[in-house]
């Protein structure tokens, strides 16, 4: 009867918490007006000064935030859905071809940001081919020989099937925390590298810490991105079936206990990527913006 | 025997080389089976027997799971690798999108299928294969997607168990759905496997919605799509196994039609599927190897997987049909269509089990508009049913099988005759569909009531009527309340092009029980043309309630008129913009405040209103409308009084009242209202007595008709032409001079316009402004017409 009593304490606490706790979003400005046509898929590196976008066309971006300037990383319109920043600076990415035999063949790059050019580093393979990033490099997971671009990328973590994997001082580690038939999709580490966050097709947002433990589920929200170590960015993403119907932007607290709606239910926002405290996504017809939120705890 | 061990072998090793050379190399697929649970959005038809929202019923995201898993199986078992997005049909199931289409690139798939079916979400009914790439028609966004949809279609269309109503359609979703722009299908947007989403058939094509709960039929698909994908991916040569499908239906007896609403058929589908037959699949030597049933779920399917290729015979067998088989060929990875059309056993001669009218002498006569319907214990041989069919006296008719074929029903093409007994003879030569004829003939008789077809009692536009252009309203009068059942549909009006203009359908009113008449009143949507011909068709099948119709199409003639259009010469004397100064009486003559006229805007030709007379005769004869207050103007022998008139087709007479030095002094008889809509009435004043006569009010007088006891008339501008044609009144201040070459008109308000007309009443010149050269005209006396506030002055000048 005490423990029953303590938790409804807790839990009331918890309420008044989360009913105290705010967000405010302080600012709300489009990217690359008039600059660049729709832009899709926005990735942030960690320092949130690089941001990698597709465009409409087909081609993959990137452009520094801080001097303006926008440099082509490829034209191969299949690249930027799953490009990401590594922690070198480098951008790794996978680019794919239909051979004779109609399978699909895909090949990593590396693409250095510093010099502006790109290095096949794999052979085109058949089968799953995926860029991971690394708090210190990027790797190319493949179904034959992948790449790396350093003995230790670092921390990382990247999803396969219905399972997470978590890399940490070169040890790799692989859970599956929660069932799910369809899969597991866009895991994290979180900025201190000590929790990662990915999503459970049916399940939804799954935070657990280096050893597979569930600390949290966040709801079922996709596409989650670090905003700091406490709190996430995720898309809430309606469709009929056919077509979406709505995209919101989320904040998540990462332990569980609270949430925010950054855009309207009605909106089409989508693609949150988070870096340096900024917060760009894009929006359902690609128009590219940056977000600035204050939290008041 | 040792045939078929050595044919099972083969297509072992056969399955056995497709898994091992795909070692390695095994495409992959990912499979989307389109929405998921039982939800809002998952596409629930409600067919009978199933309520709205039963699980068991047709639902879209069901039969997408069942096509999806089959394909899955099937494409496992040659040799692919698969993914798949659900596996059960739960609310929790049903991804995101953004989440499939991140699953699928993740998996690596070189190719995706979602599967779905299709509706119109319209009335329109169609029932074809459609798939979608993303980007625009011809130039799909990633490689190859167009390649994939043109390998798949063709092996969807092939499926010869449905009905198609088109051919197939291949189509980018940018071009298909330019109102997204580029957003396209949300499983196609950032897919970057080779991606097709296949709309495999119509489910609110009612048929194709019971084929869809059936799972043989889904399977049937999903081995049709795997063909699709064996072709993209040059395999079709990789697998031993081929499978049998088709339809099971009765050969002539047509479908039940158990929905709510009856619902379209095409083709085949107009037949009996045939439930709980056993179909078997023989070999050559006569043995079974393999044994299905065709459902209870109104789709006639049967489907035979796995079969080696060769030769069979299938056999089709069910208690209430004769039992049916066709020899088939199975090729190794095909399909093999083969459709039955069973025959039923019938096994008593037919006879008639009931008919209509039943009549016998003393009973009250039959309606000439009463069909003659028989009933017969089988389905009827329609040839030799109709030509058994006699009446005496002869009558030309239609026949109409109901029931698939147990019921005739013989309707005559105009009506029997009046006050005549008709025999008719069925004889012993009709026969039921085994072929078997009637024991003996059939005789009945009836007798005829002596009224045969509508009459019409009155018609709006009648012949030549001039109609005031503006939504014009319609309406048909009969002699018996009208059956209204889209009785719209019925009347119609034309333009000398033939466009057939439209009924503002929200408006019409129609008879009501208790109406001494029948009748239909529509006002037409849009305006007419001024000047235009139309005509009016009243097609002959107008009937009223007892089926009695119009004894034959009625083309009426007519002319689009403004009535409000400028009447050269003519004076506004009273422009009804006030109600004050009107009195009105009863007859006789006593004073009743119940008419009194308004001013309304409702309803106006000019100004602000027109003067209404809301009347109801009840056991009154007539009414007097007096207005007391008296013009200036007053009327001679030789001028023309004009009117404008707001009818209600009352068919009562109008008189309008004038009194000579203000005693009561003439009534003059302007028209019967036979009209709905404005009308400009002109009445030349000639038997008038010698004097000055004076506007005095208006006198309706009731009809003696069965209709229009109750109605609305309107009356708007009061016009006078004087005997000259000049007008004897005068503006204030207007001058008209003649200075050198101008007629020059001046006057304390605008001059709008002078024209120059001869004693032939011809325009010889006109302006806008107030001066008129005249220069070059030749002298003589004429009339000049100058246009003041709407209204015109004339008066003769002498040039």
């Amino acid at each position: 009867m005490k423990s029953k009593l303590t938790i409804l304490l807790l839990m009331a606490s918890m309420l008044v918490t989360a009913t105290a706790q705010e967000v405010e979003v302080t600012s709300r400005q489009r990217l690359l007006e008039g600059v660049e046509g729709p832009a899709y898929y926005p990735m942030l590196d960690s320092t949130g000064e690089h941001l990698l976008f597709l465009t409409d066309g087909g081609a993959l971006k990137v452009h520094d935030l801080t001097d303006g300037v926008t440099s082509v990383v490829t034209r191969d319109y299949v690249a930027g859905h799953d490009a990401c920043w590594g922690g070198d600076g480098n951008v790794y990415y996978v680019t794919q071809q239909v051979g004779e035999d109609h399978l699909v063949y895909r090949t990593g790059q590396c693409y250095d940001a510093s010099t502006g050019k790109t290095v096949q580093v794999t052979e085109p393979q058949h089968g799953a081919m995926r860029a991971v990033p690394g708090t210190r490099g990027g790797a190319l997971k493949a179904p034959g020989r992948g790449y790396a671009s350093a003995t230790d990328i670092g921390s990382a973590a990247w999803t396969e099937e219905n399972r997470v994997h978590i890399t940490v001082g070169g040890e790799e580690r692989v859970f599956s925390p929660v069932d799910s038939w369809a899969g597991y999709l866009w895991a994290s580490l979180s900025p201190d590298g000590k929790r990662v966050a990915f999503f459970a097709a049916g399940k939804g947002i799954v935070v657990i810490d280096l050893r597979g433990q569930m600390l949290a589920l966040l709801g079922n929200y996709e596409m989650p991105c670090w905003y700091n170590n406490d709190y996430l960015v995720a898309q809430n993403t309606k469709d009929d079936g056919h077509q979406f119907t709505s995209s919101q932007l989320m904040l998540l607290k990462a332990d569980g206990t609270w949430q925010a709606e950054l855009t309207s239910p009605t909106s089409m926002a989508m693609h949150p990527t988070c870096g340096g405290g900024r917060i760009v996504y894009t929006t359902i017809d690609g128009l590219l913006s940056e977000m600035h939120i204050q939290i008041h705890e | 025997m040792k045939k078929m061990i050595i044919q099972s072998m083969m297509t072992a090793l056969l399955a056995l080389a497709a898994v091992s050379t795909a070692s390695g190399q095994q495409p992959h697929v990912y499979i989307n089976p389109g929405h998921g649970g039982y939800d809002s959005d998952d596409r629930n038809m409600v067919i009978y027997p199933f309520a709205q929202g039963d699980s068991a019923g047709s639902w879209e995201s069901k039969s997408n799971l069942r096509k999806g898993l089959a394909l899955k199986e099937i494409l496992e078992k040659k040799g692919y690798k698969t993914s798949i997005s659900r596996v059960t049909n739960t609310t929790a199931d049903d991804l995101a999108l953004s989440t499939i289409v991140a699953l699928c690139n993740q998996s690596g798939a070189d190719v995706f299928y979602s599967i779905h079916s299709n509706a119109t979400g319209t009335s329109a009914v169609n029932n074809f294969p459609m798939v979608f790439y993303r980007g625009y028609t011809g130039s799909p966004q990633v490689v190859n997607a167009d390649v994939l949809a043109a390998d798949l279609e063709p092996y969807l269309y092939a499926n010869q168990a449905t009905v198609w109503t088109h051919n197939y359609q291949i189509w980018g979703d940018w071009s298909f759905r330019p109102e997204w722009g580029t957003q396209g299908y949300g499983v196609l947007r950032g897919n970057r496997a080779v991606a097709n989403l296949s709309e495999g058939s119509f489910h609110d094509y009612i048929p194709e919605a019971y084929r869809l709960l059936g799972l043989q039929y889904c399977w049937m698909e999903g081995w049709n799509i795997s063909l699709g994908a064996d072709k993209y991916f040059g395999r079709l040569n990789q697998f031993g196994q081929g499978a049998v499908t088709g339809n099971v239906r009765d050969d002539r007896i047509k479908r039940l039609q158990e929905n709510p609403q009856p619902f379209i058929v095409y083709g085949d589908d107009q037949l009996m599927p045939i439930h709980g037959a056993t179909v078997r699949l023989l070999d050559q030597e006569g043995n079974e190897v393999q044994r299905t049933m065709t459902d209870t779920l109104r789709n006639g399917i049967y489907t035979f997987k796995y079969v080696n290729p060769g030769t069979y015979t299938v056999e089709v067998s069910e208690p209430s049909h004769f039992t049916q088989t066709a020899t088939v060929t199975v090729e190794a990875n095909g399909s093999t269509y083969q459709n039955f059309y069973l025959k039923r056993v019938r096994d008593t001669p037919p006879v008639v089990v009931d008919y209509s009218p039943v009549w016998h002498e003393g009973d009250a006569a039959v309606k000439c508009s009463h069909p003659i319907t028989l009933t017969f214990n089988w389905d009827m041989d329609s040839v030799t049913t109709c030509s058994a069919f006699r009446l005496e006296p002869p009558v030309g008719g239609t026949f109409k099988w109901e029931d698939s074929y147990y019921r005739l029903v013989f309707t005559p093409t105009d009506a029997f005759d009046v006050n005549t007994l008709y025999t008719l003879t069925l004889d012993r030569s009709a026969e039921h569909g085994g072929g078997t004829a009637m024991d003996e003939d059939f005789v009945m008789q009836f007798y005829t009531q002596p009224r045969n077809h509508l009459e019409e009692l009155a018609v709006f536009p009648y012949e030549g009527a001039p109609v005031h252009f503006k939504t014009p309203t319609v309406e048909l009068r009969v002699d018996s309340l009208l059956d209204t059942y889209n009785l719209f549909q019925r009347l119609r009006v034309l333009d000398t092009d033939g466009n057939e203009l439209a009924w503002n359908k929200r408006s019409i009113k129609y008879n009501k029980k208790g109406d001494a008449y029948g009748y239909v009143r529509i006002p037409l949507v849009k305006n007419l043309e001024p000047g235009k011909d139309y005509r009016l068709v009243l097609d002959m099948d107008i009937a009223d309630t007892a089926a009695i119709h119009l004894p034959a199409q009625r083309v009426i003639n007519f002319t689009g008129v403004d009535a409000g259009a400028d009447k050269p010469g003519m004076t506004v004397v009273e422009p009804f913009e006030s109600a004050d100064g009107y009195k009105a009486w009863i007859y006789v003559y006593s004073i009743d405040t119940h008419y009194l006229p308004v001013a309304t805007s409702t309803e106006r030709l000019f100004g602000d209103t027109s003067l209404q007379l809301t009347y109801d005769f009840n056991d009154k004869s007539s009414v007097l409308i007096s207005y007391e207050n008296r013009h200036d103007v007053s009327f001679s022998k030789g001028d023309t009084l004009g009117l404008h008139v707001w009818g209600d087709m009352g068919f009562h007479r109008l008189e309008v009242m004038l009194d000579k030095d203000n005693v009561s002094g003439a009534r003059l008889p302007i028209d019967t209202i036979d009209f709905h809509g404005w009308r400009y009435l002109e009445i030349p004043l000639d038997d008038l007595e010698e004097g000055n006569y004076k506007f005095a009010g208006f006198m309706l007088h009731r009809n003696n008709q069965l209709m229009g006891n109750t109605g609305i008339i309107r009356f708007d501008n009061l016009l006078k032409k004087a005997s000259s044609g000049i007008d004897e009144l005068q503006v204030a201040g207007m001058q008209v001079r003649v200075a050198g070459d101008y007629i020059v008109v001046s006057a304390d308000t605008w001059v709008q316009g002078v024209e120059l007309i001869d004693i032939q009443g011809r325009t010889i010149k006109a302006t806008s402004g107030n001066c008129l050269n005249v220069a070059d005209v030749e002298r003589g006396i004429y009339v000049v017409r100058v246009h003041i506030n709407g209204s015109t002055s004339s008066q003769k000048i002498r040039l």
